[in-house]
């Protein structure tokens, strides 16, 4: 497993419905990455689509695998690099079962996926109408280090990041379609989540603007300790890239022993509370 | 939550940023060649077109002015020629009495005292000259509805509000005022009395019953789930006014969707049918 990684954020704004073309965006971005020696590129939430696909969800959604998934498959493959991006997914079983999925690619192809586990559905957010909820967090154990995957909205629920966390991973992954009224929430949060854990961070979101909605953009790589390590610009497409050394994390983990201080007759507790609200 | 002034202070620049890149994405998108808007010289209209020509650049904005006999007002239209000049669109006037009284006369049943149908055919006339020449030029028409008056229902159906794209929906009117001042319009057309002129010496705070600083807070409440005594109470309002505007913004629904339909079909217009708000 390599030490040290170089991280590429694509933040970019894609066309709702036009999978072509933004899987041709895609390809683009991972060349250019591929030039600043990236080991992984990241995209955010349903760059595949779009994120407002509302009633063409159903027609836009692929089973995995799937065509969309076999083209990028075959670009990780080409360029030797790792690529995660966010796509409707069918399920296999029933036409109408979707899920807000994460899909991680490497080298050799298909790794793995993450559904999305918490579903906004209030304000603007109407994922409960078309999604069923993920019930897996698993991590990943590649070559370039040990992955865990959530998708935006699961960034508020501290669980999902400390159960990827318990179960080893050493960096998180946020894929983000986040409108610009909550830029503070993230910036917070994201932050919140790689301290707590002691895990480096990357939060990947969607710029441009759909249905009105304004995506922020503010992409960035958490060091274990909150320090940001390298930031995207606001409102506008970037690709940037930065490295991450996993021999911080022990270093990190002995000033702020988080994990050490768990203390897990907590979690009993807070099953209990949140199951009678 | 406190209901005070400072609420409605908006963040101009980022506003402006905002609004300008939605716009320019929205005629990007549908391949538009730009936009065309009704300027009356009120501060409405006439930051909308700043923004249009901020954000698209001036040669891609058409600013019209429709006066009429009953109205007209040579301050208004000296505003919205001010504005253009300053902000450097093309701006054409055409006088739209012929057509008014063309279209009474036409009507049986025209009775010149009731004033707010008179008034309403006026907006509606003017749509329908906004949309001849959108539909000429390839272009779009750009409203400039504020979310005080929207909220309210203070506008004509298919008249005034109706457009392809609203930049200043989502913003009050003493955030507009906020707005047009960063932006560079003139003080005078800022602060003079919101008129929706469609009869003589018709002002809207006269009409709506309470100025808009006022109006704003208990829109801004309201938007935020507060309960009418609480916005009363904190405000220092009778209930009965604050309940009175809750119930306008209520019943007004009507003029913000499209029609209403009762359910028929598998997926119905206006109602589940949700499709992506893409002009392409």
């Amino acid at each position: 497993m390599l030490k040290e990684i170089n991280v590429a954020l694509a933040q970019i704004s894609c066309k709702i419905g036009d999978k072509k073309h933004n899987i041709n965006k895609m390809k683009q971005k991972v060349e250019e990455a591929k030039k600043n020696d990236a080991n992984i590129i990241i995209f955010p939430e349903l760059s595949l689509t779009g994120y407002l696909t509302r009633d063409l969800t159903y027609e836009l959604a692929e089973p995995i695998p799937g065509p969309s998934l076999k083209l990028l498959e075959e670009t990780a493959k080409k360029e030797n690099i790792h690529i995660i991006f966010g796509m409707l997914e069918q399920s296999k079983k029933a036409h109408a079962v979707l899920y807000n999925t994460a899909v991680l690619l490497g080298p050799k192809g298909f790794i793995g996926k993450y559904r999305k586990m918490h579903l906004p559905t209030h304000s603007v957010f109407e994922e409960k109408r078309y999604f069923r909820l993920g019930y897996q967090a698993p991590v990943f154990e590649t070559k370039i280090g040990k992955l865990g995957l959530i998708i935006c909205y699961d960034v508020f629920f501290p669980e999902t990041s400390r159960l990827l966390r318990l179960k080893g991973a050493q960096f998180i992954i946020c894929i983000s379609a986040s409108p610009a009224r909550r830029q503070r929430f993230f910036e917070v949060l994201t932050a919140a989540r790689a301290i707590e854990n002691t895990v480096f961070l990357a939060y990947v979101n969607l710029v441009g603007v759909e249905n009105g909605l304004q995506f922020w953009g503010g992409s960035r790589i958490i060091a274990p300790s909150g320090s940001i390590i390298t930031q995207a610009k606001c409102d506008e497409e970037d690709l940037v890239t930065g490295s991450i050394n996993y021999a911080d994390l022990e270093r990190t983990e002995a000033f702020v022993p988080t994990l050490r201080d768990l203390r897990p007759e907590i979690f009993n507790s807070l099953k209990e509370q949140a199951e009678n609200l | 939550m406190k209901l005070t002034a400072d609420r409605l202070k908006l963040d101009s620049p980022l506003v402006e940023t905002r609004i300008k890149r939605f716009i320019k994405d929205y005629i990007e998108k549908c391949g538009a060649t730009g936009v065309v808007l009704g300027v009356s010289g009120g501060i409405d209209s006439c930051t909308t077109a700043a923004l249009a020509a901020l954000s698209l650049g001036s040669h891609k904005v058409l600013g019209i002015t429709l006066p009429e006999e009953e109205t007209y007002n040579a301050t208004d239209v000296q505003h919205a020629k001010m504005v253009a000049e300053e902000f450097g669109f093309k701006l054409e006037g055409i006088d739209i009495s012929p057509t008014l009284k063309a279209c009474f006369q036409s009507l049986p049943i025209y009775n010149a005292s009731d004033k707010l149908s008179k008034g309403n055919v006026k907006a509606r006339i003017r749509m329908v000259y906004l949309y001849y020449y959108a539909n000429k030029l390839k272009k779009i028409v750009c409203g400039s509805s504020d979310k005080s008056e929207v909220m309210m229902g203070y506008f004509t159906k298919w008249g005034d509000a109706a457009a392809d794209i609203s930049p200043l929906m989502d913003i009050y009117k003493t955030q507009v005022r906020q707005l047009a001042l960063h932006v560079g319009i003139p003080t005078e057309i800022v602060t003079k009395p919101s008129t929706p002129g469609l009869w003589p010496g018709h002002l809207a705070e006269e009409e709506l019953g309470v100025k808009y600083e006022t109006l704003d807070l208990i829109l801004f409440g309201l938007e935020r789930f507060m309960r009418t005594e609480e916005i009363a109470e904190q405000l220092n309002l009778s209930i009965k006014l604050v309940d009175g505007i809750k119930k306008r913004w209520l019943a007004t629904e009507h003029k913000r969707r499209t029609p209403l339909t009762t359910k028929i079909g598998y997926r119905t217009v206006g109602n589940d049918f949700r499709l992506p708000y893409t002009p392409h």
